[in-house]
């Protein structure tokens, strides 16, 4: 169970990006962020496994308050908490392996990482992972030789050398085609399903929000306008979060 | 620099007229814009001091009319219309050209009168002395006093079968007396050079004669006819010492024995080497201090708090400071601090290079995209792991170009450096330029041209090999 409660983020230069955010993920829930870009998704994902520092407010899961973690305590927190990105983020001059195995960096001793050393087990852990999104084939590739669907397959391989308890998406596929858009948000389904990992996924279209997701989070210029099932939010809804101009696009 | 004027307030054009004709800009300047008024000023200013001080009193007809121009626009400026530019800009920039033109010197027929000097510079460079035959030198003399003595030496013998050289008329005289000798059993048909040396035979020299060398050619036989040689002056120490004895010689030199390298060859080698070596240990000493100073001359790591960030202006300060002192400049200074010689080069283009790497490998380091970094501190690794697995990824693809490239400039650099001193191949090149050595020289030209363009093509290679 994740609870957030009361969450603010201002940033330095004064814009309130979060203000007063407070609501509950409960395991095994395929929670959807939905908002206009600048609504403060990123931000919220963000502050979840502390890569933005929230201003106010708590972050309790598992009982634990991840904003009062200290720096170890927080990297064993970020070791269960899998990441993935609209620009997925990858190193790209480095290999798909190497970019994948860069996931289990939390759990192994630092100083043979340093020097690219991963004990085989990893390895063989690296090489089913990319098998899961499948693109095995494509382990000695350099990232940046791979296509934009490929390489968020690559950022979920990352995610789950992790062994996530809790998988963060910002908008993973803001920046694919909608047939991948479907492949992608398929995988992450599919771990939401099979393996019993949370995941909260930032979204932009209505119909992914519909397809894919068990509860929704509306945020509209930093604060919670809607909470509740996918299903519920009509027309009307939709144009509170989005503002009364919006049209619907489908996406297929 | 669009001038801004607020509209309500008035302003009388003839008051800025007469301000303008006074001191130009000074009306623009009294109807609001400050710009325009200084820009005025300014320009007239310069282009007044320019013209007096390389004097050519035409050109200040071309100020009077941006003068004129400049109480027009002022008038108008009062009435807010602006007047573009272009008629003053192009009267200054006229006048200018015309001044730079005589302070440079430009004299392009000369180009063309003169092309006759560049030819021995040019044949000779084409033709470097990379092979040479041995010498071997034939030699006669006889002895020759000055002033006369009591008792003047003798006038010498014919020897068989061996070169010897006679006197005919007198055996002393004073400075400037012509002399006749004659000689033979020399090589024949071939020419001889008078040579004119003191006792010791330590000190000598070709003597010349209205300008020219003086050398005959001997007959079929091997003989040199009767010449008449003019008596030198005594070499300095030897001045007022009373009568001392002089040798005069005919050399004559051939070449024997089959083409092999010349000596001149080994030396350029052994320089080129000196220099590419120059050259390495400059880039490399570079390369390990530029890397550290990057990190504390990029924004994005040092912007942290008012003490990293003062840090990183006084980097950025020394290194552009640094930077803009020629390597050439530079070899002058660690020349007086360490000498004369390869150091003192290694030095000036390491701390150059020190300046031009620090800027570069900072952009690089400012450039690099913080999307991998977040991806893997969000995975749970600590900040030394999360350097090693997406920042260093990031910044060796760009640290490596701009080291190739940086190589390349200092082994072109490295060339030259010693012609203020600090070691390689440039030492050689200007010596050899000034003595009018152009064969020897030319040797060392080709060698650089060479080497240059060989290490030029293996950085293409490595530098497409790496981006």
């Amino acid at each position: 169970m994740l609870k957030i409660k009361s969450l603010t983020k201002i940033y330095e230069d004064g814009t309130v990006a979060l203000k007063d955010v407070s609501f509950e993920v409960p395991d095994g829930e395929f929670m959807i962020i939905l908002g206009l870009s600048g609504a403060g998704k990123s931000t919220l994902l963000r502050c979840i496994n502390r890569l933005i520092e929230p201003t106010k407010g708590n972050i309790i899961w598992d009982e634990k308050d991840i904003t009062k973690a200290s720096d170890e305590e927080l990297r064993k927190i970020r070791r269960n908490i899998g990441m993935i990105f609209q620009e997925f983020n990858l190193v790209e001059r480095s290999s798909v392996i190497t970019n994948v195995l860069s996931g289990r960096l939390g759990y192994v001793k630092t100083l043979s990482s340093v020097f690219h050393r991963f004990p085989k087990k990893e390895r063989e852990r690296a090489f089913q992972n990319l098998n899961r999104v499948g693109i095995a084939d494509l382990a000695h590739k350099r990232a940046d030789e791979l296509s934009g669907g490929q390489r968020q397959r690559v950022g979920i391989a990352r995610a789950l050398m992790q062994e996530p308890h809790l998988m963060l998406a910002d908008e993973p596929v803001a920046s694919l085609d909608p047939v991948l858009a479907h492949t992608i948000l398929r995988y992450l389904e599919q771990l939401n399903q099979e393996d019993g990992i949370t995941v909260i996924c930032s979204l932009h279209f209505l119909d992914l929000v519909r397809r894919y997701g068990t509860q929704v989070v509306g945020l509209k210029d930093g604060r919670v306008v809607f909470q509740g099932l996918p299903e519920e939010i009509t027309d009307q809804r939709f144009k509170e979060i989005y503002g009364e101009e919006a049209e619907r696009i489908t996406v297929t | 620099m669009e001038s801004k004027r607020s509209p309500d307030i008035k302003k009388s054009p003839i008051i800025s007229s007469i301000l303008s004709m006074i001191i130009p800009g000074l009306g623009q300047f009294y109807s609001g814009s400050l710009m325009r008024g200084v820009v005025f000023f300014i320009t007239v200013l310069i282009t007044v001091l320019m013209v007096r001080w390389w004097g050519n009193d035409l050109l200040y007809t071309g100020i009077a009319i941006t003068w004129l121009w400049n109480i027009w626009d002022s008038y108008n400026f009062a009435k807010d219309r602006r007047l573009s530019y272009t008629v003053p800009f192009l009267i200054i920039a006229l006048i200018l050209y015309i001044i730079g033109w005589g302070v440079t010197e430009i004299n392009i027929p000369r180009l063309l009168t003169d092309i006759a000097d560049i030819k021995p510079l040019v044949t000779n460079l084409i033709k470097p002395a990379v092979l040479e035959r041995d010498k071997e030198i034939l030699k006669a003399e006889v002895l020759f006093e000055l002033p006369c003595s009591e008792s003047p030496p003798g006038k010498g013998e014919p020897i068989e079968d061996k070169p010897y050289l006679i006197l005919i008329d007198k055996t002393c005289g004073e400075p400037g007396d012509m002399f006749t000798i004659e000689g033979g059993n020399f090589w024949p048909n071939s020419k001889v050079y008078i040579w004119w040396s003191n006792y010791a035979g330590e000190m000598a020299y070709r003597i010349r004669y209205k300008g020219d060398y003086l050398s005959f050619e001997t007959d079929g036989e091997g003989r040199i006819a009767p010449i008449t040689v003019p008596a030198q002056e005594p070499f300095a120490e030897a001045k007022g010492k009373g009568p001392q004895l002089w040798r005069v010689q005919a050399r004559m030199t051939r070449e024997v024995g089959s083409p092999h390298l010349s000596h001149t060859f080994f030396l350029v080698v052994e320089k080129m080497i000196e220099t590419v070596f120059l050259a390495l240990m400059a880039t490399t000493l570079a390369i390990f201090l530029a890397i550290p100073v990057s990190f504390l001359a990029a924004r994005n790591l040092m912007g942290g708090n008012p003490i990293t960030i003062s840090i990183y202006y006084i980097i950025r300060t020394v290194l552009n400071s640094l930077r803009s002192i020629e390597p050439l400049i530079m070899a002058i200074i660690f020349v007086v601090w360490v000498g004369l010689g390869p150091f003192a080069g290694v030095l000036a283009l390491a701390v150059h290079s020190i300046a031009a790497l620090g800027k570069l490998y900072s952009e690089a380091v400012e450039s690099i995209d913080p999307g991998p970094i977040e991806a893997v501190t969000a995975t749970g690794a600590n900040h030394l792991q999360t350097i090693v697995y997406a920042v260093i990824p990031q910044i060796i693809p760009p640290y490596l170009a701009f080291t190739i490239y940086r190589w390349d400039i200092n082994v072109r650099m490295s060339t030259i450096i010693g012609f203020v001193g600090g070691g390689g191949i440039g030492y050689l090149l200007q010596q050899w330029i000034r003595l009018l050595m152009y064969k020897d020289a030319g040797v060392a030209v080709w060698a650089i041209a060479i080497v240059v363009a060989i290490m030029d093509y293996a950085s293409a290679k490595a530098r497409e090999k790496i981006v």
